[in-house]
C-alpha cells in the first residue's frame, strides 16, 4: 500500500524546504552532545527522520536514488571503523583503549582539549552508523523488495 | 493564594502574561471545536487553525519574557516550524480523509439511504 | 511569574484530557489522529513552559524541537495507509 504514491504537492514542496534544516539540526545534536540533550544515536535517528521525510513525499525510488541500499551498508560499516579506528589509534600510541589523553601530542593541543576532541569523533562515527541502520530498518519495513533478493521464485514466472 | 499575585511586573512580563493569555483562549476555543463540531472536516479546521494561532501567541509571550537571548531565537525557530508543518500535516489529513470517501456534513439537508444529499 | 506557568500548564493538562475523550470516542480512525496530533502540539507548550519553571530553557528547547518534528512526521506517516477507499 506504500507502493502507491498520491503525488501530493504540498507535502512535496514542504519537505523540499524542510529536510536540509532538518539535517543541519541533526548535525547540531551530535556535536553538542556532552553538554544538552543529545549524542551520536540521537542525532543519527534524526538524520533517518530527514530520509523518512523523503520517503513519504517522493516515494521509494526517490530516496533509493539518493542513499542505495549497498551505500547505506557502506556507511554503516564507514560509522563503526571511525569509532574503532579512533580506540584502535589509542591502543597504538600507548594506552588504553579510547583513552584520548594518547591522541594529544599528534593533534597538537592540550590534553582536556584532545579527550573533547576524540568525544566528537567517536559521536559522529556513532551517528553514520546509527543514520545507515535505521535507513536500512526503514526499507525492510516499510519498503517493497529489491528484485531478486527476497523472492525465491521471480515475478514472471509465479 | 489570591494575596499572592504581585503586580509590580517590568513591562515584558505585564505583556508575556497577556499573549499567553490569549494563546490559552485559542487552545480552550480549539478544544471545545474538536469535541463539539459534528463532522470530521469541521474539526479540522478548528484544531489545525486554532492550535497553530495559540502556539505562535504562546511562544512570542515566552520569547518577550526571556528577553533577546540565544534561547529565544531558538523558540522562534519552534514557533517557524509549527507555522508551516502543522498545516501541511491538517492538509494530509484532509486529503486522505477525502480520499477515503467520508463524505461532508450538511445542514439542512436530509440524506437517502446511500448518503448523498436529496433535494 | 512561576505560579502563573505553572497554573497554564494545568490548564493545558485539562485541555489533552478533553482531546483524549476524542481519540477515545472519535467515530472514525482519522478523527483519533487529529486528536492525536492536537495532544502533541499541547505537549510541546507544556514542555517550554515546565523549561521556563526549572530554570533550563536550553535544554527544554532542544527538546521541543525533535518533538514537533516528531510530531509532524508521525501524522504523516499514518495519514499515509489511509489512500484507499474505505478503509477507514
Amino acid at each position: 500500500m506504500l507502493t502507491k504514491v498520491y503525488e501530493n504537492l504540498i507535502v512535496q514542496t514542504v519537505c523540499r524546504i524542510m529536510v536540509p534544516f532538518i539535517q543541519v539540526y541533526a548535525l547540531y545534536v551530535i556535536a553538542h552532545g556532552h553538554y544538552s540533550p543529545g549524542g551520536g544515536f540521537q542525532g543519527g535517528v534524526i538524520l533517518t527522520a530527514s530520509l523518512a521525510l523523503i520517503f513519504l513525499a517522493f516515494g521509494q525510488g526517490a530516496v533509493l536514488g539518493r542513499i542505495t541500499r549497498r551505500m547505506s551498508i557502506i556507511l554503516c560499516g564507514f560509522g563503526v571503523f571511525i569509532y574503532a579506528g579512533i580506540g584502535l589509534l589509542c591502543l597504538l600510541l600507548g594506552g588504553n583503549f579510547l583513552d584520548y589523553s594518547q591522541l594529544a601530542p599528534i593533534l597538537g593541543v592540550s590534553i582536556p582539549r584532545a579527550r573533547s576532541l576524540g568525544i566528537l569523533g567517536v559521536e559522529v562515527g556513532v551517528g553514520l552508523a546509527v543514520m545507515a541502520a535505521m535507513y536500512s530498518i526503514i526499507l525492510d519495513i516499510a519498503g517493497s523488495p529489491a528484485p531478486g533478493i527476497d523472492q525465491l521464485t521471480p515475478e514472471s514466472k509465479k | 493564594m489570591l494575596t499572592m499575585i504581585n503586580l509590580n511586573l517590568p513591562a515584558n512580563d505585564i505583556c508575556a502574561v497577556i499573549l499567553i493569555i490569549s494563546g490559552l483562549f485559542f487552545f480552550f476555543t480549539s478544544t471545545l471545536g474538536l469535541l463539539r463540531f459534528p463532522d470530521l472536516y469541521s474539526r479540522m479546521h478548528a484544531t489545525g487553525k486554532g492550535d497553530t494561532l495559540a502556539v505562535l501567541l504562546i511562544t512570542s509571550g515566552a520569547i518577550i519574557h526571556h528577553g533577546l537571548n540565544l534561547n529565544s531565537a531558538k523558540l522562534s525557530l519552534i514557533a517557524l516550524f509549527i507555522f508551516i508543518a502543522n498545516p501541511t500535516a491538517t492538509h494530509a489529513i484532509g486529503r486522505a480523509a477525502y480520499r477515503c470517501g467520508i463524505k461532508p456534513w450538511l445542514r439542512n439537508c436530509k440524506t437517502t439511504d446511500s448518503g448523498e444529499p436529496q433535494k | 511569574m512561576n505560579t502563573f506557568f505553572l497554573f497554564v500548564d494545568l490548564f493545558l493538562g485539562f485541555l489533552v484530557l478533553g482531546c483524549l475523550y476524542r481519540v477515545v470516542l472519535g467515530p472514525t480512525t482519522i478523527d483519533r489522529m487529529i486528536a492525536v496530533s492536537a495532544i502533541g502540539t499541547k505537549t510541546l507548550v507544556i514542555l517550554i513552559l515546565i523549561g521556563f519553571i526549572f530554570g533550563r530553557v536550553e535544554m527544554f528547547v532542544d527538546i521541543c524541537t525533535v518533538y514537533a518534528l516528531l510530531n509532524f512526521l508521525g501524522t504523516l506517516a499514518a495519514t499515509k495507509y489511509f489512500e484507499e477507499k474505505g478503509k477507514c
